[in-house]
């Protein structure tokens, strides 16, 4: 029986119940726009915000939107103890960890897909960059806000206090993945070559591998009861 | 339906104990269960009860000990063993938003069944929920969701089957349905663990009784051995006596 | 050495060793010249630095410890050393701040090590509010340990990018001493071992405390039963 296809199924179980539902996908996408309206008055309104702000602006909004749709994740599997039916069937945990990173990145990629585009509207008039500028930089935030946070919501959501935990937990953690994205970011927003951009990319290619590891690794202590 | 009987023990518990820290909630558990028995194991709570069938079903490690299923040894061979294993507890182990249909399949894909569809079809129909496929399971009313836990713990058709506190929560009615269900799976010969604090409903279905008091297994019996009437005051005079 | 020894050894050690040190960064040491007095401070805050990295580095061994051996002794060792690691950090941000604002002229730069030392700090302190979080005591200390390997994986990165993100910022005068003379160099040797002996003498009685914490509430429940 191939993993593959274990983790394809519980990727497709979870992708089903969202796209019914619809809960983390609607409240990511609102919450991030509305943070970044909120960052515009910060940022104070009819005032242009310089490519630096900008990035800044653009991933504070990610960040805080991807944590809502990743405490959902486990709290599904918690309501009628369904982790503990994952954990005694043949699915080991490692197999449960790179399904729920997969389901966590797909959500963060499906609310940018909104996010973005809003954030080009309400600061980017007069930002010329080409939009797929940021996609390595989103692709690759994602794959490491993913896997660490994965891992850090699955000890969050074994205690009682789910929701807060989480981002206390998680946000130093990736703190320094952010500030390499938002420092890309403004690269690409003020059309920098991209070669400057490396300069951060790859690091944060090394952050998602490191990250990816030992969340593989950790997870099954993070998942299990004792 | 079944694989056919082994002459050695079915399921083999050598020297289970579980300590947290200097608290030990199981102390030494030796028990083996021939194929198509259903031991019935009682005692009060923070007897170990479920941390024994926690156990078992993998989900907690044990401190020392050993624990086989045929030749499938728990550390050595994991995933075969927990392909045999099938568990309803009191929680449902369904995913509320999900249809009856597509829970199931779910479950049997991740247990490489055959043919997922219709193997979930032909469960549902043995727990009489078949019409009800397309429903969501947080529609369900408390019996019928009891119902589908435990169709969805036969999908693998599991040779061990555990039960923990399958009770729990139900009304007469439901209770009757799956004392019925029980009863059926009994007869298929396999092999069952039930873990409960209802006297009467452990004695109407099992074949084997078992007392565990203090993370120690005080009293092992066979059913015909023992007098029903009696039973209780057996009971409480093993409580009292550790 | 039996325990109930080294919990009066290293005690006794430390209140040999700081005072000793603390004489010695005032009165033996020579006074630096552009900076003046303030420089002592630079004793502490390497001392209490250094504590603080090892004390991150303990609390990751015994995190992986308790989860191969699932022994009490590591959970306690792991909650003792991300408790003193966070104590340590704080002083060493507070020290730095006091240096930097007569130095840099400011309270807080965004220098690499300075950064790296907060993100560090509120790693660490996320996971004491994860230790407050949860009562029950197997799952406590293996979340526990999780985070304190994550969260020591993690430094390397943080000081990596803390360099990258900010790469335009006035030079930082160079801390560490090329060129520091041989009796400072000397008194910063002591201050070390000072620091090292006091906190491995606090480590050790925090160890026992987390231990007798634990077998009292073990008492307790067997008393409930």
């Amino acid at each position: 029986m191939s993993s593959l296809r274990q983790i394809l199924f519980l990727l497709g179980k979870d992708l089903r119940i969202e796209l019914r539902k619809k809960e983390s996908l609607i409240s990511m996408a609102f919450f991030g726009a509305l943070i970044l309206v909120i960052l515009n008055i910060a940022a104070g309104i009819g005032k242009q915000v310089d490519a630096d702000t900008g990035a800044g602006i653009l991933w504070v909004a990610i960040i805080f939107s991807a944590v809502l749709g990743l405490g959902r994740v486990f709290a599904r599997e918690k309501e009628n103890g369904c982790v503990a039916a994952l954990l005694i069937s043949p699915i080991s945990p490692g197999e449960i960890f790179i399904a729920k990173a997969l389901v966590n990145f797909s959500l963060m990629l499906l609310s940018q897909l909104v996010l973005v585009p809003v954030f080009y509207v309400l600061f980017g008039s007069h930002f010329n960059a080409d939009p797929l500028a940021l996609v390595p930089i989103l692709l690759l935030l994602n794959l490491g806000f993913s896997t660490t946070g994965t891992l850090v919501s699955a000890i969050s959501a074994g205690t009682r206090r789910n929701e807060v935990l989480l981002p206390i937990l998680l946000f130093p953690l990736i703190l320094p993945l952010t500030a390499l994205a938002v420092k890309a970011t403004a690269g690409a927003l003020a059309t920098r070559p991209f070669s400057e951009r490396l300069e951060q990319l790859e690091p944060m290619l090394a952050f998602c591998l490191i990250f990816s590891a030992a969340g593989y690794l950790l997870f099954p202590f993070a998942i299990r009861e004792d | 339906m079944m694989t056919k009987l082994a002459p050695s023990p079915f399921l083999s518990i050598r020297g289970l104990r579980k300590s947290y820290g200097s608290l030990e909630a199981l102390r030494g558990i030796n028990l083996d269960l021939a194929p198509g028995e259903f031991l019935c194991l009682f005692g009060p709570n923070g007897a170990g009860k479920s941390t024994l069938l926690k156990i078992i079903a993998t989900l907690l490690r044990p401190s020392s000990g050993k624990i086989r299923i045929l030749d499938d040894d728990l550390e050595n061979n994991p995933q075969e063993y927990r392909a045999r294993l099938g568990m309803v507890s009191h929680q449902s182990f369904v995913y509320q938003d999900l249809t009856l249909l597509e829970n199931l399949e779910f479950y049997a894909a991740l247990y490489g069944v055959k043919d997922p569809r219709q193997r979930s079809l032909e469960l549902l129909e043995q727990v009489n929920l078949a019409d009800h496929y397309e429903m969501l399971a947080g529609n369900l009313s408390r019996g019928m969701q009891q119902r589908l836990t435990i169709a969805r713990a036969l999908l693998n058709d599991p040779e061990l089957l555990l039960l923990d506190e399958p009770y729990t929560g139900l009304d007469e009615h439901a209770a009757r349905v799956l004392r019925g269900q029980l009863q059926w799976l009994h007869d298929q010969q396999r092999t069952i663990i039930m873990v409960t604090h209802n006297l009467r409903r452990g004695m109407e279905a099992a074949t084997r009784m078992g007392i565990l008091v203090r993370g120690k297994l005080v009293y092992l019996q066979q059913k015909e051995n023992i007098d029903p009437a009696s039973f209780e005051e057996l009971y409480f005079q093993k409580l009292e006596a550790v | 050495m039996t325990p109930l020894n080294r919990a009066t050894f290293l005690p006794a050690l430390a209140t040999l060793l700081v005072p000793l040190a603390i004489g010695m960064i005032f009165f033996y040491a020579p006074l630096e010249k552009s900076m003046g007095i303030i420089q002592k401070i630079f004793y502490f805050h390497l001392s209490l630095a250094g504590a603080a990295f090892l004390s991150f580095f303990i609390a990751c061994v015994s995190g992986i410890m308790y989860l191969l051996k699932r022994q009490r002794i590591w959970d306690a060792r792991l909650a003792a050393s991300i408790e003193i690691g966070v104590v340590l950090t704080t002083l060493v941000l507070i020290s730095g701040s006091l240096w930097g604002r007569p130095i840099w002229n400011t309270w807080w730069t965004w220098d690499p090590r300075l950064t790296t030392s907060l993100i560090l700090w509120f790693i660490f302190a996320s996971g004491l509010i994860l230790r407050s979080a949860i009562d029950e005591e197997s799952k406590r200390a293996t979340f526990c340990a999780v985070m304190a390997i994550i969260g020591f994986v993690d430094v390397p990165i943080v000081f990596l990018s803390a360099r990258l993100w900010r790469s335009i910022h006035p030079t930082v005068i160079r801390s560490a001493g090329i060129g520091l003379e041989s009796s400072m160099l000397v008194t910063l040797v002591v201050s070390m071992v000072a620091m090292l002996v006091f906190c491995a003498a606090l480590f050790h009685l925090r160890c026992i405390q987390h231990q007798q914490e634990s077998t009292v509430r073990d008492l307790q429940q067997q008393l409930q039963l």
